[in-house]
């Protein structure tokens, strides 16, 4: 049986650094349930957990965005949308697809990226934006998706 | 004061060295594989889309300069932190340091919420005094309210990573309970194509089941930070299972949540474990050396084995 006087150590934390880490921490939990109930992803690291948090009704359109390519060797190809292909991620074209179709000049970045991380492939020279629309029907894929172009940019040399 | 007791449990300090270590290790491996393209927007800060506490600290705008130091400080200071010599010290240093780090990260129109935990645990680590350096610190069973605290605000920011998550799936339907019964994964997975999600999408009624689960499982997670010993672990399991699922589905894999789940495991035992283990390997082969046996090695096994007691004492705190 151990006895109290062979345990090991306990340090205590004085009145004042208990309260101190109480307030802290109840100030925490407060920010966390403020940003869960009415802030946006804005107030990171203390936001709403709102990734895939939406009910999508059994008769969605899904959207999903791409960049189709025709490079300088004749091919059209899907731009990899992550950092190692043309270093813009997918979520940041779709959450400035607007901005885009009104200023298509934005994918001259898409361009840039690719020619700098790939300074041996073929380079682009057109760039569309494209949506994809998947209809659901009953909560199911109903028929293969839909393109549509948003955006097209001839890229600057 | 018993509500104030909650939060600052008495846990060993090992606790705290092997978190240190981890949680270093991990954010040097995070800044490769996950919040990887801060260097990226120092060189093209076009998209660059300041967070609330980006502008509320007026931080300045990502240059190649600024986050190529950023990067340097991180890793020097994540390897110290790691050693656990003047881990305060660089605890200091990596907590503001990596925040700015996923800040930029994140500026760009959309927000993770896997780092939550992570950059919470980076705050509070250095908040603890270390009593021992180096490799002892490992096996330093000094037991502290101030490491409890740490440990226990990790722990809340671990389950605040789940419970809010199903708020959210409420607030976003205007507080009403759609969500299980919705198409959500559905539009994940044509949105992420993938051979198993794509194999699932025959089949919507697993997905709606996998639905339940998920907000159920979230909605009950609090109850974690109360359960004790094995219960607590199953708790945990249930999670990491939900997260190796989501992983197969979605590619979505929340390891910056899931590496904190260590803040539950009773990591102070390692030591007497391992050093128990030995005594009692070395102590059976004495025995076996000479019929007449060692009597000295067998008393330092029992030695030994009280030290492994005394550590299950405080486990599940």
């Amino acid at each position: 049986m151990v006895t109290q006087s062979q345990a090991p150590d306990v340090v205590r934390v004085g009145r004042v650094g208990k309260t101190v880490r109480v307030l802290v921490a109840v100030a925490g939990i407060g920010l966390l349930i403020n940003g869960s109930v009415r802030a946006s992803d804005d107030a990171w690291p203390f936001g709403p957990m709102s990734q895939y948090a939406m009910s999508v009704p059994d008769d969605a359109r899904i959207d999903y965005t791409r960049v189709s390519a025709v490079t300088d060797a004749g091919t059209t190809v899907d731009v990899p949308l992550n950092i190692e292909g043309a270093g813009v991620a997918r979520a940041e074209i779709e959450a400035r697809a607007g901005e885009i179709v009104k200023d298509p000049s934005l994918l001259q970045q898409v361009a840039d990226g690719w020619a700098r991380k790939h300074p041996d492939q073929p380079k682009y020279v057109k760039l569309e934006l494209i949506r994809d629309t998947t209809q659901l029907v009953k909560g199911k894929v109903e028929g293969p998706p839909t393109s549509q172009v948003l955006a097209t940019w001839e890229v600057r040399r | 004061m018993r509500v104030a007791n909650w939060f600052t449990p008495v846990i060993a300090l090992a606790r705290i060295a092997w978190l240190r270590t981890i949680l270093y290790l991990f954010v040097i491996l995070d800044m490769h594989a996950f919040v990887r393209d801060t260097r990226d927007k120092g060189e093209h800060p076009g998209l660059y889309e300041p967070l609330l506490l980006a502008r509320l600290l007026d931080l300045p705008k990502p240059s190649v300069a600024n986050t190529t130091v950023l990067y340097v400080v991180l890793i020097v200071a994540c390897l110290l932190g790691a050693t656990n010599y003047f881990p305060r010290v660089a605890g200091w240093i990596v907590a503001p340091a990596f925040t700015w780090w996923v800040l930029i990260g994140m500026s760009d129109g959309k927000v993770d919420h896997d780092h939550l935990a992570l950059v919470i645990a980076l705050w509070v680590l250095p908040t603890v005094k270390a009593g021992s350096r180096g490799i002892a610190s490992y096996g330093d069973q000094t037991r502290s309210e101030a490491a409890g605290w740490a440990i226990r605000c990790i722990q809340i920011c671990v389950i605040a990573t789940y419970f809010l998550s199903a708020v959210a799936k409420l607030r976003s339907a205007g507080w009403a309970l759609t969500w299980p019964g919705s198409a959500v994964l559905t539009w994940a997975i044509v949105r992420r194509p993938h051979p198993v999600g794509e194999w699932l999408l025959h089949y919507p009624w697993v997905l709606h089941v996998m639905q339940w689960v998920g907000i159920i499982g979230e909605f009950c997670s609090p109850v974690i930070l109360w359960l004790k010993g094995r219960w607590q672990l199953f708790g945990a399991l249930f999670f990491v299972g939900f997260h190796a699922a989501n992983t197969a589905i979605l590619l979505i894999h929340f390891l910056p949540t899931v590496v904190c789940w260590l803040a539950f495991a009773p990591l102070e035992r390692v030591v007497p474990w391992y050093r128990s283990r030995r005594a009692a390997r070395s102590a059976a082969s004495a025995r076996s050396a000479s019929a007449a046996g060692s009597d000295g090695d067998a008393r330092e096994a029992e030695d030994q084995t009280e030290h492994g007691r005394q550590a299950e004492q405080q486990a599940g705190a």
